[in-house]
């Protein structure tokens, strides 16, 4: 009998020692990244951070927790999220554009369950406001970037027209350029491929007092003046104003023209600059504010994306995780850390705490944080967005060929109210 | 004794295994789960949900580029296999003729097909491009063109351009399978239409084709199925724009699961193109079969 009590007691010792040991194993968070570039790899990875990389770096101030963090590129990265979704195996973090499909299917953590206060005061605002649904925050800003005009002034210069403001002055500087130059430099970019096709509508409706939405906050493209701002970037077009093949010239190709100095005037980001540098283009360029129709506001275009967070209700221990998705953050947005990532991409912060310090090490960013504050974001929040964005696309590249802009904007309305 | 014949019977079968075991977990399986897919109702963020009654394919039909792509990959289709049969067997026998360089020449043509495709569009696509594209350079180099054309003017021009593509890189595929049959001809058959005064187009008609039509056969039918699936070419060049103008089936398909988040309905148009492609190679193989019993 005592034999048998003992062989109890060391069996029920082994088993706490099990579930002791089975607590102290650390958490594992599966994190996938956008690629931005040529060094996200190397910064979460590599030893792009200051020598060493932000999971090593991560592990070791956070012993508990192991991150099993992968960079995907852009053009996989929904083909990629779906697949494991599809799969029951969603990463715990994402960093993706787009949320709310993730929202309709109640796939994801409400904010609040993971992220610290202090962390959450420390976004922008307005940017905040993007990622809210139903009243529930879903999402945080993990960089923006703003979209301005460049001008080439040498061209400018040589043809003697002044940077154009309105869309008439637009109108008479394209034709000055065309006379000038016999067509061998095209004035205006377009892009209207499936890449960026959507900047292009905002860049057109947000300048004539239009947009995505109504009053009501309803996703609304075919306002009259959506109608106006779209037959006259067409219109920019059917005159020989632009780059030849809008429907499949990318903004890099547009970008690479412009560094060419066979573009007089592109809409890029603020990381133009950057790009023209690491490809060696060598161009006098200016920064203006995007041309509206007379009368009209100004609307500058703002580009967001962001980090967000998956249930997993397998998991046994959900506070414990949410810390750890929690402390990821923290980690992640602290100065030391994310003031490199941000600089190092050529982006713009989404969090107050690295203002100053950004600032400091470049002061071309203070411009363009002026820029952020009254930039306009695509309605990402609403779930019938990507019925939009594509829409909008096919639109313009219908337009392209001879369609008629108001009753394709009229269709498009019907398939995203239906 | 008796193990003799149960070994014989089972041989070929454990022979097989290897390739049905790898064919139903690489393909079969596969092809069921896209049929159940396509089947079901599937969100925009992936989540597999329950039978729909057909929607998918309710939508797949509706979808207001179907009859365009459905167009364009007939296009796509007929003029890729037709020309590059054309091209290639004409090759072939230029390749199958004794002539000095002929490995060198041999070595050449198989270039385009050993290459990735999406290396060989890329190319191609730079040297469209109208602005610093190739063929603008050299062509402005040489004093032939005066200014930069745009090649791509029109998504006309877009799409035959990709068919241009898509013939150049799919003519040694071609030539190889023909010459392979032309090299297996007896040269006596020549001989003998010789003695019986036969020309060239005679010998052609009545000797080679004849003869070469088995390995035409497996080619054009391994062809239609190649061409019909193909993506690369495609996406690399125009991305199906504007509005799907230049998709076909496969990259349209393409689009509105990965892009347009309409993963239901791109299920849906992938058993329909399965569906497709079944009855034209059963149909070509079937014709052709008969053909050759008669």
């Amino acid at each position: 009998m005592k034999r048998m009590l003992a062989l109890a007691l060391a069996m029920l010792l082994a088993l706490g020692c099990c579930a002791a040991f089975a607590e102290a194993e650390p958490i594992t968070l599966n994190v996938i990244i956008a690629q931005y570039g040529p060094n996200t790899e190397n910064w979460f990875l590599g030893n792009g951070m200051d020598g060493t990389n932000f999971v090593a770096k991560f592990e070791e101030a956070n012993p508990d927790i192991k991150l099993n963090l992968e960079v995907v590129s852009w053009n996989d990265l929904d083909t990629v999220v779906s697949t494991r979704i599809s799969n029951n195996s969603a990463p715990d973090i994402l960093n993706n554009d787009n949320f709310s499909e993730y929202v309709v299917d109640g796939l994801l953590l409400p904010v609040s369950d993971y992220c610290t206060d202090e962390l959450f005061a420390d976004f922008f605002p307005s940017f905040i406001e993007q990622s809210i649904m139903d009243d529930v925050c879903w999402a945080v800003p993990d960089l923006a970037s703003a979209r301005a005009l460049y001008v080439n002034t040498d061209i400018l210069a040589e043809v003697g027209i002044e940077v154009p403001t309105t869309w008439a002055e637009l109108e008479d500087a394209c034709q000055a350029i065309v006379d000038f130059y016999n067509g061998d430099v095209y004035p205006w970019g377009i892009d209207m491929t499936t890449d960026e096709g959507q900047a292009a509508f905002s860049y057109y409706v947000w300048n004539n007092d239009g947009g995505f939405l109504d009053a009501d906050g309803n996703l609304v493209v075919n306002s009259d003046k959506n109608v106006e701002a779209i037959e006259y970037a067409i219109g920019l077009y059917n005159k020989g104003f632009t780059n030849p093949n809008p429907a499949t010239q990318t903004r890099y190709d547009l970008q690479d023209m412009f560094g060419a100095g066979k573009l007089a005037m592109i809409i890029a980001p603020n990381q133009l600059p950057s790009y023209l540098k690491d490809k060696s283009y060598e161009v006098n360029f200016a920064t203006a504010a995007l041309p509206v129709n007379e009368g009209a506001a100004p609307g500058a275009t703002g580009v967001m994306d962001r980090i967000m967070a998956f249930k997993n209700d397998a998991y046994p221990d959900q506070a414990a995780r949410n810390e750890a998705i929690g402390k990821f953050l923290s980690f992640f947005y602290a100065p030391e850390n994310y003031v490199g990532w941000v600089s190092m991409e050529g982006f713009l912060p989404a969090v107050n705490s690295s203002v100053a310090a950004l600032v400091e090490s470049d002061p071309s960013f203070q411009a363009w944080l002026d820029v952020l504050d009254s930039c306009k974001f695509y309605p990402t929040a609403n779930p019938k967005w990507d019925v939009a964005r594509q829409g909008v696309i096919e639109v313009e590249q219908q337009a392209l060929t001879g369609g008629d802009v108001k009753a394709l904007l009229d269709d498009l309305q019907a398939k995203i109210d239906g | 004794m008796n193990t003799i014949p149960i070994r014989h019977k089972w041989e070929p079968y454990v022979w097989l295994l290897p390739s049905i075991l790898l064919m139903s977990i690489f393909v079969v399986f596969p092809i069921g789960i896209v049929f159940k897919l396509s089947m079901s109702e599937i969100s925009k963020a992936g989540v597999v949900g329950a039978w729909n009654n057909f929607a998918n394919f309710r939508a797949a039909f509706r979808d207001p580029a179907f009859g365009t792509v459905m167009q364009n990959t007939a296009v796509w289709v007929v003029s890729v296999v037709g020309l590059s049969t054309l091209l290639g067997f004409v090759t072939a026998m230029a390749l199958n003729a004794e002539f000095r360089g002929r490995r060198v020449a041999r070595s050449i043509v198989v270039f385009p097909w050993a290459t990735s495709l999406v290396i060989q569009a890329s190319v191609w696509n730079y040297i469209i491009k109208g602005e610093y594209g190739n063929l603008n350079n050299v062509l402005l180099n040489l004093g032939i063109i005066k200014s930069a054309v745009n090649w791509r003017a029109t998504y006309q021009i877009e799409f035959a351009w990709e068919c241009g593509v898509g013939i150049f890189v799919t003519i040694p595929f071609v030539a190889f399978t023909v010459l392979a049959g032309l090299q297996s001809i007896d040269n006596a058959y020549y001989e003998a239409a010789t003695v019986d005064g036969a020309g060239f187009w005679r010998k052609l008609w009545n000797v080679t084709i004849p003869l070469v039509k088995p390995s035409l056969t497996v080619c054009t039918v391994l062809n239609i199925i190649y061409v019909f699936n193909s993506f690369p070419i495609i996406y690399t060049i125009t991305k199906g724009a504007p509005a799907n103008k230049t998709d076909t089936m496969v990259t349209l398909l393409y689009m509105r699961a990965f892009y347009d988040n309409q993963k239901g309905p791109a299920t849906a148009m992938s058993v329909i193109g399965f569906a497709i492609l079944c009855v034209c190679a059963g149909v070509y193989m079937m014709v052709t079969m008969r053909k050759e019993e008669q």
